[in-house]
C-alpha cells in the first residue's frame, strides 16, 4: 500500500456583488385575439380541412389535369350533393349497410355460441382456440369465390364472408377477454350461486367488456373492409348495387367525380359508425363503470 | 306516539350435536393415469381437434355424396397442395404476394414515420396528422383500387398504391396515439439528458410507446394482407372482363389471390382450398412467428406486458 497523502479542497471565499432585480416578463396577460382563435382544437383543424380542399381546388384549377382522371372538389361536391338529393346515394348507403347488418348480427351470434360452450368444457374452448388459429389469419375475401361457387352471386356470399370476417375476430377477442377475468370476480360469481348463462352474462361479459368492445370494433373494421372489397369483385363478375358496386362502376366508366362522391360517403359512414356509435357504447359502458380514463 | 309494541327476544333453543363423524377425506394426492396427463397436454388437445376435424371433413363429403366441384375430399385437396407447391410453382405465387406486400408495407412504415416526426415536433404536424387519419382510417383501402387503376394502370403501382393506404394510418394513428400518452415523467427524463429531435424520439419516445406501435404494426399488416388478397382478386376479374382470358399478363398475376381467382374461374375446387390453405400458413407464419418474436424480444423482455 501506498500512502498518498489526500489534501482536502478548500473552496475559497468570495462574495456575491448585490444582485440586480429580475426582471420579470410577462407573469400573466391576455392573450391576443388571434393566438385565442388558434388555441381551439376544432378552429384548427378545420382549418387544415380548408386548407387541403383549397389545395385540391387549386391544383385542379391550375394545372389542369385531365377531369377524367383527377376531377375538381367543386365537381365531386356537385355530384354528391345531386345523389344525395335524387336518394340514389342513400339507396347504395342501404344496401351495403344492410348486408354489413346481416352479417354481422349472425356473426355475432355465431361467436356467442362458441363461446358459452368453449366457457362450459374444455373440449369446446380448444375447438374455439383452434378454430380461431386457424381461420383468424385467413382474410375472409379470400373465402369470395368459394362462396361464390356455394351460394351463386347474390347477397348470401356477401353475407357469408361478412360473417366470416366478424365471428374470428370477436370470438377471439372476446375469448382472451375471459380467460383474463380475475380469479376474485369468478368466484364472487359462483358464491351467489351464478352457473352457466347468468355467470357469462353477469360476470364474464361485463367484467371483459373492454376486450369485447375491442373484439366488436376490429369485426367492424373488416367486415366494413371486407363488403367494400366483396362489392368491388362482384362488379367484375355480376352487379348487385351497394357503395362498393358503385365505386366499381363508376370507376370503370370513367364518372370519377362519382368515384369520389362515392369515397366521401364511405368516409362518412366509418367515421358516424366508428365516432358515433361505438363511441358511445364506449361512454355508456366501460368509461361509466371506471374502466377506462 | 300511539302504542308501544313490546318486543320479545328470541331465545335460541338449546341443542347438542351428537358426535361428528369423522370426515371421508378422497385422493389428497394420487398420480394421474396416464390417460389424464396425455389429455392435459395442449398440444395433443388441439391436435385431436384437428384430426377430428379432417376426418369429420373426408367422411362428409364422401359419404355424404357431395359434388366433387362444390366441396372436393380432404385428401384431394392435399393432394392438390402437394401438386400445386411441386409442380404449379406455388411458392412462386407466395414469393410473388409477400414482396409486394412487404414493399408497400416499408415504404408505408416510411410515411407513417415522416408523417408522426412532423405530428411530434410541431403542433401544425400533430393537427394534419390527426385530422388526416381521422378522415382517412375509416376508408377501406381497397376503396381506392378503382381509382389506382384509372391513375397508374392494371398492375403492381396500383397495388402498391392500396397497400401504402391501409399501412399508413393505422400505423400513424397508434403510433401517435402512442407517444402522445408517454409519461410526462419519461419525457423530463428525456430532456434532462438534452436530448432533442430525432435522438429524443428513438431513444425516450420509440421505447416507451413500443406497445402501441407494436400494435399499430400488427393491424397495419392485417389490414394489408387482406387488401393485397383482395386487389389481386378484382384483379383477376378486371382481367377477365377486359381481354376475356384467363391468366393475363396484367401486373399482378401471379400472386395467391389470383390463383385462388383463377383455380375457381376453371372450377379446380381443390386447387382453391390448397390455395386457401397456402394463405392460412403464411398468415400463422407472419402473425405467430415473426410478430410473436418481435413481441418477446422487445415488449415482454422490457417487461411492459405480460403473459
Amino acid at each position: 500500500m501506498s500512502d498518498k497523502a489526500i489534501g482536502t479542497y478548500v473552496r475559497p471565499e468570495f462574495e456575491v456583488d448585490t444582485l440586480k432585480e429580475a426582471t420579470n416578463v410577462d407573469v400573466e396577460r391576455q392573450l391576443s385575439l388571434v393566438e385565442r382563435i388558434s388555441n381551439i382544437n376544432a378552429v384548427r383543424k378545420m382549418s387544415i380541412l380548408l386548407g387541403l380542399v383549397i389545395l385540391w381546388q387549386g391544383y385542379t384549377m391550375i394545372a389542369q389535369p385531365e377531369p377524367l382522371l383527377f376531377p375538381s372538389f367543386v365537381s365531386s361536391a356537385e355530384v354528391l350533393w345531386e345523389t344525395i338529393v335524387s336518394g340514389e346515394m342513400f339507396q347504395k348507403v342501404w344496401v351495403s349497410l344492410y348486408v354489413l347488418l346481416l352479417g354481422y348480427a349472425a356473426g355475432l351470434a355465431m361467436a356467442a355460441l362458441f363461446l358459452v360452450l368453449a366457457v362450459s368444457t374444455r373440449i369446446g374452448s380448444d375447438f374455439l382456440s383452434t378454430m380461431t388459429a386457424m381461420f383468424q389469419p385467413l382474410p375472409a375475401i379470400s373465402l369470395l369465390p368459394l362462396a361464390m361457387l356455394w351460394f351463386g352471386l347474390g347477397i348470401p356470399s356477401l353475407v357469408f364472408v361478412t360473417i366470416h370476417s366478424v365471428l374470428w375476430a370477436v370470438a377471439l377477442s372476446t375469448h382472451v377477454g375471459f380467460m383474463g377475468v380475475s380469479e376474485t370476480l369468478r368466484m364472487v360469481g359462483r358464491n351467489y350461486g351464478l352457473r352457466n348463462i347468468p355467470y357469462i352474462l353477469k360476470i364474464l361479459v361485463p367484467a371483459a367488456f373492454p376486450a369485447i368492445l375491442i373484439g366488436l370494433k376490429i369485426g367492424w373494421a373488416f367486415a366494413w373492409r371486407t363488403l367494400i372489397g366483396a362489392e368491388l369483385v362482384f362488379g367484375a363478375a355480376a352487379g348487385k348495387g351497394g357503395l362498393g358496386w358503385m365505386i366499381f362502376e363508376k370507376g370503370d366508366n370513367l364518372d370519377t367525380p362519382y368515384v369520389f362522391a362515392a369515397l366521401f360517403m364511405v368516409i362518412l359512414v366509418g367515421l358516424i359508425v366508428e365516432n358515433v356509435i361505438f363511441r358511445n357504447i364506449e361512454l355508456n359502458t366501460i368509461s361509466k363503470w371506471g374502466m377506462q380514463r | 306516539m300511539a302504542d308501544v309494541k313490546a318486543i320479545s327476544l328470541y331465545i335460541r333453543p338449546e341443542f347438542e350435536n351428537p358426535a361428528v363423524e369423522k370426515a371421508v377425506v378422497g385422493d389428497i394426492e394420487r398420480r394421474l393415469s396416464v390417460w389424464e396427463r396425455v389429455s392435459n397436454m395442449d398440444p395433443v388437445r388441439k391436435f385431436t381437434v384437428l384430426v377430428v376435424l379432417v376426418v369429420a371433413w373426408e367422411l362428409y363429403t364422401r359419404l355424404g355424396s357431395i359434388n366433387e366441384l362444390m366441396f372436393p375430399t380432404f385428401s384431394k385437396t392435399f393432394a392438390a397442395l402437394i401438386d400445386a407447391l411441386v409442380n404449379a410453382g406455388l411458392l412462386i405465387n407466395i414469393w410473388n404476394s409477400l414482396s409486394l406486400l412487404v414493399t408497400g408495407y416499408v415504404i408505408g412504415i416510411s410515411i407513417a414515420a415522416v408523417l408522426v416526426v412532423l405530428g411530434v415536433w410541431t403542433r401544425f404536424g400533430s393537427d394534419l396528422l390527426t385530422t388526416l387519419t381521422a378522415m382517412l382510417n375509416p376508408l377501406p383501402a381497397i376503396a381506392l383500387l378503382p381509382l389506382a387503376m384509372i391513375w397508374f394502370g392494371l398492375g403492381n403501382q396500383a397495388v402498391i398504391f392500396t397497400l401504402l393506404h391501409s399501412i399508413i394510418w393505422p400505423v400513424a394513428l397508434n403510433t401517435h396515439a402512442g407517444f402522445q400518452s408517454v409519461s410526462e415523467t419519461m419525457r423530463m427524463v428525456g430532456r434532462n439528458y438534452g436530448l432533442k429531435g430525432l435522438p429524443y424520439i428513438c431513444k425516450i419516445l420509440i421505447p416507451a410507446a413500443f406497445p402501441s406501435i407494436l400494435t399499430g404494426l400488427r393491424i397495419g399488416w392485417a389490414f394489408a394482407w387482406r387488401t393485397l388478397i383482395a386487389a389481386e382478386l378484382v384483379f383477376g376479374g378486371q382481367v377477365m372482363d377486359t381481354s376475356g382470358q384467363l391468366g393475363a399478363e396484367g401486373g399482378s398475376a401471379g400472386g395467391l389471390g389470383w390463383i385462388i381467382f383463377q383455380n375457381q374461374m376453371e372450377n379446380q375446387t381443390p386447387y382453391v382450398f390448397a390455395g386457401l390453405f397456402t394463405v392460412i400458413i403464411v398468415g400463422i407464419v407472419i402473425e405467430n412467428g415473426l410478430f410473436r418474436n418481435v413481441e418477446d424480444r422487445t415488449i415482454r423482455k422490457w417487461g411492459m406486458q405480460q403473459s
